[in-house]
């Protein structure tokens, strides 16, 4: 009697737990890896996730915040532990690498009847792809532009540098006492290459050439620009924060830095008179693209991943949380007229028609290390421009080719 | 199942009881430091780690990195890192043990505040010794200046060399409290009489240090060597936080490029190896260690 009471239990227990399994698959969650840090950031996307999960029944989206320092590493192990999420937000110049290493589903198909693909700008498109084949979408981009500080340009008597040599010739005029001419964010990682390929680009050469007149002109310009004290070296510890906040603070005259900055700026320092223009031009015009993509994660959610992702970049949806962002909308209908209050932002946007993504290549990282490496070499003095282009353009090559 | 009774029957329950700590040590440790070997001899990239087959390479991983310019600087940091580190903080430790053993009245208090360094977490104190460093802003180059010692701003970690030295600073003040507190409790087992004996037989202060209270010291002297060695061999937040290996690899030790090249440049396998030398270099150190423990007990 005990034993078949026992049966009977168990098979009951069974039941409840298929059953109840089956509920839970009725609605699918879909996770969201990102890590934008600050609150205004984290709220927008939430309600982004909020608005998709209130249009439809069938998919719930649900974000996850993973600090920036960790998140190449989580999503590496993740990779290796097959632990990931579905969508993954992620730095543009990594995209290539990730869809590389595999975890990225190939949804070029699913996306081909889509019309509003034909409305990207191809910079941040080409981010997303690797060999031609489309393993996301851009999110949002934006890129670097020359910020300045109009009281010591006014009080030097100079106006803000349209070539690299009214750029040196400029920032050693406003140099005086405690305040450099000019300061950009050199540190030896992504964010020192981010800083540093406008310059390379600008020069006329690829994100894969350095050992060439060109290359050589870019490096040597970051080593005058240090050498005549226009640039403090200590640029090569300094975050694209914190190159921010020694201008806000006053101790910079010139800086690049990105449109993410000015919420931040406006808000710190409301009685400090700057402007923005495009960047100094070397050969031709040049600025980084960044930004984020939307990455799609390999497995069994990729159709409910896209259909969020449809959602998030129609024009009516997007217009509601790009410019919380501080990002230029990577479509050209929702770019169109986005800051048309906005002198500063105007700007960037401008600018935008000069940004490059970095790479794209599996092994960015690498490639990427080795032109920070070049440029922190040259910088300090370490190594002569020639020098350093050409041990750069060794590890390079070994790379690509 | 007799066989096993008889086998436990014969004094051997003792394995029994080891079981469970050895099952742990097998799964927690042996199978990382294994599968780190494994991975090391591997090609494992971005473009292979979650291909099914991991080509296998031999030694190709530690080739590629005795040629590649940043590992054997960076051997050599570890070496000039941890000798220099151990050295100032031993004989800082120890003479600050031996002055606050002589129990004055404030010598307690002050035992005390000496051990905030060693509890202040460390990115905390990196983050801390990378402001004052810094060549425009930092405190240290203010006061120099003030003090009209230097005219111009020195480089501290902007120059390769200075840049150690730094870091070697800043850890130096974080460990001494560790030698200082272990020294202090070796001191306290040495017999007052002693010491006494001696001064009376005539030894001068010189006399009895040498030849009273470093030969009772010398196991703790060891231990404290042997552990602070391996506490600096493997640091990596003080160096990842203060200067991350910059300016320009120069300040790379082991720990901060195997992270670098595993995380940074997704090089599994080559993180994977550097990581393995610095095991083998630590694994040594720990047989030597354990060696002396064992010796000394042996002599007891």
């Amino acid at each position: 009697m005990k034993k078949w009471l026992a049966i009977a239990i168990v098979t009951l227990a069974a039941c409840a737990v298929f059953t109840g399994g089956a509920f839970a698959q009725s609605k699918k969650t879909v996770t969201i890896w990102n890590y934008w840090e600050t609150p205004k950031h984290q709220e927008t996307l939430a309600r982004i996730c909020k608005d998709f999960n209130a249009s439809q029944g069938k998919v719930e989206v649900v974000t996850k915040y993973i600090p920036f320092a960790d998140f190449k590493k989580q999503l590496s192990i993740g990779a290796a532990a097959s632990e990931l999420p579905d969508i993954v937000i992620i730095d543009n110049p990594d995209h290539a690498s990730y869809a590389g290493m595999g975890i990225f589903a190939d949804i070029t198909d699913k996306l081909a009847s889509w019309p509003d693909l034909k409305q990207y700008f191809a910079g941040p498109l080409n981010s997303c792809k690797l060999d031609g084949r489309l393993y996301g979408i851009p999110f949002g981009s934006n890129c670097l532009s020359l910020y300045y500080n109009e009281d010591m340009l006014k009080a030097a008597g100079v106006k803000p540098p349209k070539t690299w040599d009214e750029l040196k010739s400029v920032a050693l005029k406003t140099t005086k006492g405690n305040v450099h001419g000019f300061g950009i964010s050199a540190v030896q990682n992504e964010e020192g290459t981010f800083g540093f390929l406008c310059w390379l680009w600008g020069s006329g050469n690829t994100s894969f050439q350095i050992n060439n007149p060109n290359g050589i002109r870019a490096l040597a310009l970051m080593r005058d620009l240090v050498k005549s004290g226009a640039m403090p070296k200590e640029v090569i510890n300094w975050t694209q924060g914190d190159t921010m906040n020694q201008f806000i603070s006053g101790n910079l005259a010139m800086m690049v830095n990105g449109p993410w900055q000015v919420p931040t700026m406006r808000a710190q320092a409301p009685n400090l008179k700057w402007n923005v223009v495009t960047l100094p031009v070397g050969a031709k015009a040049a600025s980084d693209l960044g930004g984020e993509n939307f990455g799609v994660v390999k497995g069994d959610k990729v159709d409910e991943a896209v259909a969020f992702l449809k959602f998030a970049a129609s024009p009516a949806e997007m217009k509601t949380y790009i410019n919380d962002f501080g990002y230029i909308a990577s479509r050209k209908d929702v770019a169109d007229g986005q800051f048309a209050n906005d002198a500063v932002m105007k700007v960037f946007s401008a600018q935008m028609a000069s940004a490059q993504p970095r790479g794209p290549h599996p092994r960015w990282p690498e490639i990427s290390d080795a032109l920070s490496l070049a440029m922190n070499e040259s910088l300090t003095g370490i190594a002569t421009p020639e020098a350093a282009a050409a041990k750069a353009q060794k590890t390079i090559d070994a790379i690509v080719k | 199942m007799n066989r096993i009774k008889r086998f436990f029957g014969q004094g051997n329950i003792g394995y029994l009881f080891v079981l469970p700590a050895a099952i742990y040590m097998l799964l927690l440790v042996g199978y990382p430091i294994i599968s780190n070997f494994i991975l090391s001899f591997q090609d494992v990239t971005v473009m292979t780690l979650n291909k099914p087959h991991k080509p296998f390479i031999g030694i190709r991983n530690y080739r590629t990195l005795l040629g590649d310019g940043v590992l054997l600087p960076s051997l050599v940091n570890t070496f000039v890192f941890t000798v220099c580190c151990i050295a100032l903080q031993f004989i800082i430790g120890f003479a600050l043990a031996l002055f606050l053993g002589r129990d004055f009245s404030i010598a307690r208090p002050i035992r005390g505040l000496l051990m905030i360094p060693w509890m202040i977490p460390m990115t905390v104190t990196a983050l801390m010794f990378k402001f004052m460093f810094s060549s425009n802003v930092g405190i240290l180059n203010q006061f120099l200046q003030a003090c009209g010692l230097i005219g111009q701003p020195i480089e501290w970690l902007l120059q390769p060399r200075l840049a150690m030295l730094s870091l070697i600073v800043a850890n130096t003040w974080i460990g001494i409290p560790f030698n200082m507190i272990l020294i202090s409790t070796g001191l306290t087992t040495i017999p007052p009489e002693l010491l006494e004996a001696a001064s009376i037989d005539g030894a001068n202060r010189r006399q009895s240090f040498f030849h009273i209270t470093l030969p009772m010291l010398k196991s703790v002297i060891e231990s404290v060597l042997i552990l602070g060695f391996i506490y600096t061999f493997k640091v990596f937040d003080l160096v990842f936080v203060m200067t991350n290996g910059g300016p320009v690899n120069s300040t790379h030790l082991l720990s901060t490029y195997s992270y670098k090249l595993s995380f940074t440049l997704f090089k599994y396998s080559q993180g994977a190896a550097t990581a393995n030398i610095l095991f083998l270099i630590l694994f040594v150190v720990s047989i030597a260690y354990l060696k002396f423990v064992y010796d000394d007990k042996e002599t007891d």
